[in-house]
This record gives structure tokens, C-alpha cells and sequence, in this order.
């Protein structure tokens, strides 16, 4: 197609430069509006944070006929994404996300069932084993954990640690999910990091995990229901987008 | 497993009654009924004890449970069919589902290269276990190809190595080739990032060990072990860790033999061949007797005392078998190791007696190794260590050995087994290596698969890192260290005695440079 007409006015019937004043303010008032309504909605800025190697500690205990147990892991995958504001109001009193004004922050965590080892000194593969048959491992690699809520428990210092959150989450162990309410604790570390950690006790039943017996070479033992998750997860300001 | 039962034991221990043929040194009984030989020293403490340290405060109950522990983690490998105490104890509950479990990890599927005789011996381990399913063999030779077909009817077979390792169902590879044909099949499989089981010694000669090595530490994604199944041997093991406690008291020395009578010459339908499968003959590429037979127990020697030699003095000589062979049948080595402290080596194809023979000495006793029993015998003015007061003793000629076996106190609840009652281990050792294997193997990739779905796959320093710390737990087997000195060792060994001399081996020879 070939352009006919040198008017390089885009609209003749409007022609620029000849709007009212009234006119003009009405229009920088609807651009004014919409740029504040999709820098709001869209959050371009949205900070992500990812998980660094490192510091990263899971570790379950139990109990049993014969002796107390604790599995430990290092790994904790996964992501944190909030409004830019949790960066720099350390307090995170105008952070909305986190003070219950706005959906919480997007928070998705893993854990490899693989990467959980028993903390025996010998015969450790045995109970990895009872371990891995009892979470269902092959079906089910991963425990998994994806945050509903967040709120700032407690007020924060200046300084930004500790911060204290009262959540609710589905975790998902064995393929089973269950809701949880858990109390966890923010710290600042340098180079932009972050430091959640949690406890939480838990029952094996809760995510049909009937409590292994395992037999072994000392006679059958038999472990108890209540187990404890205690959890560092570190993450790091992502400057992938 | 001695020691760390015997806490245990002490409160359920009956009196004792005496095991036949014991002499009067075992008359004497203490209060409490057990036998107390006449060389006890009133008042004097075990010398080495893990309770020396820590709180001095325990309950009987706190003490129980620990002792529990201690047997749970020890013997978390129960000998199978002995009917030990702690199973006849165990609470009946009907309601209780109880599982078995047996220590494995999910599966890696190995492929054997070299299927000879030993090869053979691997396969069939193998599939012994529930988590090592060979889907590849690969040999040359279409005959041996086939007997191993045999055994492995479901596996792949291959004629050339290369196309094993380019199949991406194989994780693991078994290396059990002429030991001179290792390097190059080794070194591909490490690139193409598949397990290696290398079978010992490492190479035929040191440089081909050196470059295995270097390879096998330098890679992340490969778990390698070396083929010295001694290493993961719970019998031995559990040896290792009782002599690293100072039991020897001053160790003097040691002594090693393997006597068999056989030409060590097997049968090929052309001369070809013949000359192919008995490439040990062959002075040229063979490692010799000490390379091929004695790397085993020389390894042994080096792993007790935590030393390297620092010269071998070596004789070799062809006495039995003049069939053309250029490789001694009959070979003497003389081992120094730093501080005066000697090993004697001999091998021999002309005479079977005593076959094989492990003895360390020390100022305190002496250990005698075989068949993967041992004995301890205690000097007369040996620290008493307390519990084998109450141990089953063997007589030899004039010496009565304390028999010294892991799973073994267990098994007797009371004193009135009887020596022959010994359970055998029903692992064999290299049932015991190949589960190490597919164990750490497995654990290696479920380490790397883990990190890197959670962290930054990039970042391979923390993996390293992050592997290193998983290493920590691996069940015990030899890696490529442990591989490398052994080989090296053993190599000099062989050029000692392939020329009637002494040499010196400098200490920068064991490093990887």
C-alpha cells in the first residue's frame, strides 16, 4: 500500500494543538490514572528471590521404642516473590502483601525426599530406606510447600531482623496435602539475602504415613506419630527476571 | 563390633560356662560367674573406651539406650538365620507392621565390560542384589560375551566398550578387563559421566594409574571405586576399625602370604587366544603375583597402618611351572615402611599349605587374619581390654587366638556357642563391594539431581561443595586414593621382584601430582 497524502497528521479531525484547555487536564489526568493503575496491577517490579546453596538445613525428628532420630537435608529449592517495598521499608509496615492489604507474597518451596539422610552413624542406608518407603518416594519426590498467607506477627525493627510472619500454607508430604499454620522468622543477611526459618511439629498420619516399624537386627522398633520439621531456607535477590 | 558391644552384652551376659579345650589360664571365675584368666591386673582400665570421654554421669537407662544405639548402627547388616538374642526378644504384638528392610538404594543399572572368568564373578554378585541390574555386558570375545549372555539373559550385549557407553540405559560400569586395558576404557567412561567400578589393581603400570585417577577426582559426576573389595568388607571392616584403636600397642611388623598350587594358565582353543587370556604370563604387561593377587592383601597392610612404603626389596624366581611363562611363580617381597616397621609378602603357584595369611604383630598381640576370621593374641603382659575375658577363643598349636568377628558377640548371648557355631557372613565381600557401588552411586546422582533442581546447576563450586559433604556418608568402599596407592604399591612390588632388587620409592610417586 502506497501513502497518498503528505498530511502526516495522524488524525485530521483532531488536529493536534487544538484542544481545549479543560480538554488537556482531563487527558493528563486519565494518563496519570493509568499509569498509576498498571504500575499497581502488573507490578512490573516484582522481586524475585532464589534459593542459594549454602545454609540451607531441613531436619526432621522423631521418636521411637529404642531412641529419638532426626533425618537432616541441605537442600530447600524454590522461590519468594514480593513488591519491591520489602526490599526497602525494613519494618514492612507499608509492604501491603504482608500486612494483609494485599494477596500474600508468591512463596513455593521443595524439598528432594532423596536429599533427607538419617543422622545414625552406621547403618544409615537402612533407614534412609525406611525412610524414603515411608514418604512414598518413588511417587512422590518432593515435599512441597506453597504459601496461602502472611502476616507480620509481631512489630519488625529498624533494622529489619528479625521478622516474625504468621503463614498458613499447603504442605505436601507423600503426595498427601494438608494446610498448616506456622510461625516463621525473617532475617536480613548481607548481599540481599534472606533468612526464613520455622519448627513445626507434625503427625505422620496426617499425610497417610502409617509410622514405620522398621525390623532390624536389634529386634522390631517402632516409631512414634509426632514428628518435628525445623527448616533454614536461604534466598538470594534474583537478577534473573 | 566388639567393643561397641560389650556394654551391652555385660547385662545380658549368663555365667558363663567354659568353652571346651580352654586351658587353665581361663579357670578362674569372678563373683559374678565369669571366667577371669590368671593374667588379669586387678584395677587396670581398658585403655581404649568411648566412654572415656564425654559426661561421667549416665544412668542405667540412659546407658542402655545408648548401648542400643551403638548395636542398632553396627549391626544394621544382621547376619541372616543366626537366630540372635535380639530377635527372639523382640516385643509380639500382632497389630505391629513390622517391615524389612535391607539397606538399598533404588536401582543403577550397571554394564559389565570384560567378561572373563572374574567378570563372570561380578555378573553373578550382581544379581544377587535387588538394585543392580546389569542391562549391558561388552567383550571381544564372542565366547565369553556368550557365557555371560547366560547369566544375564535381559542384558545387552556389546563387542566393542564404546557402544556400551554410548548407551544411555547403563549408569554404572563394572571395568574387568586385562588390567593393562583399563585406562582407555576407564578414561571414556568417566567422560561419557557413567559410575565406574575399576577392578584392581588400577592399571598395569603407574602411569595409566595416575591418569585413571586423576580423572576419576576430577570428575563431579561420576562415583568411582576401585575393585579392592576387602575395603567394604564388614568383617574387615570392622578389623580396621578394632587395630586403628592401638590394640597392636607398638605395631613391629607384618606378614602376608597366598600359597595355591595351580598354573594360573587357562585353556584357549587357539594360540591366539591363549596368548590373549593369559596376558598374566606375560612379563610385559602382567602386574605379576603381587600386582594381580597380592594388591589385596598389601593394600591391607597400608590401610591398618595408615603408612606408605618408602622401599621394597623384592625376589621372583619360576620353579614350578617352565611352560614359557616370563612371570615368577614364586615371589618374595620385602616391604619397609617408615620407622623400621616391616612387611613380608610371599607368594607361591608350587605349594598350597596355609594358603592365605594375614599377620600383623604388635607389642601387645598379634592379629591373624584369614578367610575373613581373625584371631587376636594377647602378649602376657597386654593391657587387658576387658571383654574378651568373656570371648570365644580358638586354639593354634600352643596360641590361643581371641576370635575377633563383627555380628559375632551377638550371636552368643551366653558363652556356650561353640567356635564352629560362628555364623558365617553371608555377604561375601564382593557382594559387600558391589552394594557399596550401587549405594554411593546412587546416592552421587540423587546428590547432583537434588542440587541442581534447587540451586543454580552453573554454580559448581557449591555443588562441589554440597558433594563433598554427601561423600561424608557414604557407605565405606575403596575410592580412587585408595585405588591409586594401592596400585602403586603393588606396581613397585612387581618391579622389585621382577628384577631381584631393591628400589626406592620416593613419596611424590603416590601423589597425583
Amino acid at each position: 500500500m502506497t501513502r497518498t497524502t503528505r498530511n502526516l497528521n495522524p488524525n485530521p479531525r483532531f488536529p493536534v494543538g487544538t484542544l481545549t484547555t479543560a480538554a488537556k487536564r482531563l487527558v493528563l489526568w486519565l494518563a496519570a490514572v493509568v499509569v498509576a493503575w498498571s504500575s499497581d496491577s502488573f507490578a512490573a517490579e516484582t522481586l524475585r528471590y532464589v534459593s542459594k546453596p549454602g545454609g540451607a538445613k531441613v531436619t526432621i525428628e522423631g521418636t521411637s521404642t529404642v531412641h529419638d532420630w532426626i533425618t537432616e537435608g541441605k537442600i530447600i529449592g524454590g522461590a519468594f516473590e514480593v513488591e519491591p517495598s520489602f526490599r526497602t521499608d525494613l519494618t514492612l509496615k507499608t509492604v501491603q502483601s504482608v500486612q494483609g492489604k494485599a494477596p500474600p507474597p508468591n512463596l513455593e518451596v521443595f524439598i528432594p525426599v532423596t536429599s533427607l539422610k538419617s543422622t545414625v552413624l552406621a547403618g544409615r542406608e537402612k533407614m534412609d530406606e525406611v525412610m524414603r518407603e515411608a514418604m512414598r518416594a518413588a511417587e512422590n519426590p518432593r515435599i512441597t510447600y506453597k504459601l496461602t498467607s502472611m502476616t507480620v506477627k509481631d512489630p519488625v525493627p529498624e533494622s529489619g531482623s528479625p521478622a516474625k510472619f504468621s503463614t498458613k500454607g499447603q504442605l505436601q508430604v507423600a503426595g498427601v496435602t494438608n494446610t498448616i499454620e506456622m510461625d516463621v522468622t525473617m532475617e536480613r543477611l548481607d548481599g540481599d539475602r534472606l533468612k526464613f526459618s520455622g519448627t513445626k511439629a507434625l503427625k505422620m498420619t496426617d499425610f497417610k504415613i502409617a509410622p514405620p516399624a522398621p525390623r532390624l537386627a536389634m529386634g522390631l522398633i517402632k516409631t512414634g506419630d509426632e514428628v518435628t520439621i525445623r527448616f533454614e531456607w536461604i534466598v538470594g535477590l534474583s537478577t534473573a527476571p | 563390633m566388639l567393643l561397641l558391644c560389650f556394654p551391652a552384652r555385660r547385662h545380658t551376659a549368663g555365667p558363663a560356662s567354659q568353652p571346651p579345650g580352654t586351658d587353665a589360664v581361663l579357670a578362674k571365675r569372678d563373683t559374678q560367674g565369669f571366667i577371669i584368666p590368671s593374667t588379669v591386673k586387678p584395677h587396670k582400665l581398658p585403655r581404649h573406651t568411648d566412654y572415656d570421654s564425654g559426661a561421667t554421669e549416665v544412668t542405667r537407662r540412659e546407658f542402655i539406650k545408648d548401648g542400643s544405639v551403638a548395636i542398632l548402627a553396627l549391626a544394621s547388616t544382621p547376619l541372616a538365620g543366626t537366630g540372635n538374642a535380639a530377635d527372639t526378644n523382640a516385643p509380639v504384638s500382632g497389630t505391629d507392621s513390622a517391615t524389612d528392610y535391607k539397606g538399598q538404594s533404588p536401582p543403577v543399572s550397571l554394564g559389565l565390560i570384560g567378561c572373563g572368568p572374574w567378570g563372570r564373578e561380578l555378573l553373578k554378585t550382581a544379581s544377587v542384589l535387588p538394585n543392580a541390574p546389569v542391562v549391558a555386558v561388552c567383550d571381544t570375545y564372542p565366547a565369553a560375551l556368550k557365557r555371560a549372555a547366560t547369566l544375564a539373559p535381559e542384558a545387552k550385549q556389546y563387542e566393542n566398550y564404546r557402544d556400551l557407553l554410548a548407551d544411555p540405559k547403563v549408569e554404572g560400569v563394572i571395568v574387568a578387563t586385562p588390567s593393562h586395558l583399563h585406562r582407555d576404557i576407564v578414561l571414556d567412561a568417566i567422560k561419557a559421566g557413567k559410575h565406574v567400578y575399576c577392578e584392581a589393581p588400577l592399571a598395569a603400570d603407574i602411569d595409566d594409574a595416575r591418569a585413571i585417577a586423576k580423572a576419576a577426582k576430577e570428575s563431579i559426576k561420576v562415583n568411582f571405586q576401585a575393585g579392592l573389595q576387602n575395603r567394604a568388607d564388614r568383617q574387615v571392616l570392622n578389623l580396621a576399625t578394632f587395630i586403628r584403636t592401638g590394640v597392636l600397642g607398638r605395631p613391629i611388623k607384618a606378614r602376608q602370604q597366598y600359597h595355591k598350587k595351580q598354573s594360573w594358565r587357562a585353556a584357549a582353543p587357539t594360540p591366539e587366544r591363549q596368548k590373549e587370556v593369559n596376558w598374566r604370563l606375560d612379563h610385559a604387561i602382567s602386574p605379576g603375583l603381587v600386582g594381580e593377587i597380592g594388591i589385596h592383601q598389601i593394600d591391607l597392610a597400608n590401610w591398618f597402618f595408615m603408612l606408605r612404603p618408602t622401599a621394597i626389596t623384592g625376589f621372583g624366581s619360576l620353579r614350578q611351572w617352565r611352560d614359557g611363562r616370563t612371570v615368577p611363580d614364586n615371589v618374595v617381597a620385602i616391604l619397609e615402611y617408615p620407622g623400621g616397621l616391616f612387611l613380608t609378602y610371599e607368594a607361591t603357584l608350587g605349594n598350597s599349605f596355609d594358603a592365605e595369611l594375614n599377620l600383623f604383630f604388635g607389642s601387645d598381640c598379634a592379629i591373624m587374619l584369614r578367610d575373613r576370621r581373625a584371631w587376636m593374641f594377647q602378649e602376657i603382659d597386654a593391657p587387658q581390654l576387658g571383654w574378651e575375658i568373656n570371648a570365644i577363643k580358638e586354639k593354634f598349636y600352643k596360641a590361643t587366638g581371641v576370635v575377633l568377628a563383627a555380628g559375632y558377640s551377638k550371636a552368643m548371648p551366653n558363652q556356650t556357642a561353640k567356635p564352629t557355631e560362628v555364623p558365617q557372613d553371608p555377604k561375601s565381600p564382593l557382594q559387600y563391594a558391589l552394594e557399596a557401588f550401587v549405594i554411593n552411586s546412587y546416592n552421587h546422582q540423587a546428590a547432583i539431581r537434588d542440587f541442581t533442581s534447587a540451586y543454580d546447576p552453573s554454580d559448581t563450586n557449591a555443588l562441589k561443595e554440597y558433594l563433598d559433604e554427601i561423600a561424608k556418608t557414604r557407605v565405606p568402599a575403596p575410592g580412587w586414593a585408595e585405588g591409586y596407592e594401592a596400585t602403586v604399591t603393588a606396581l613397585k612390588a612387581n618391579q622389585a621382584i621382577a628384577g631381584n632388587q631393591r628400589i626406592t620409592i620416593e613419596p611424590a610417586v603416590f601423589e597425583l601430582g
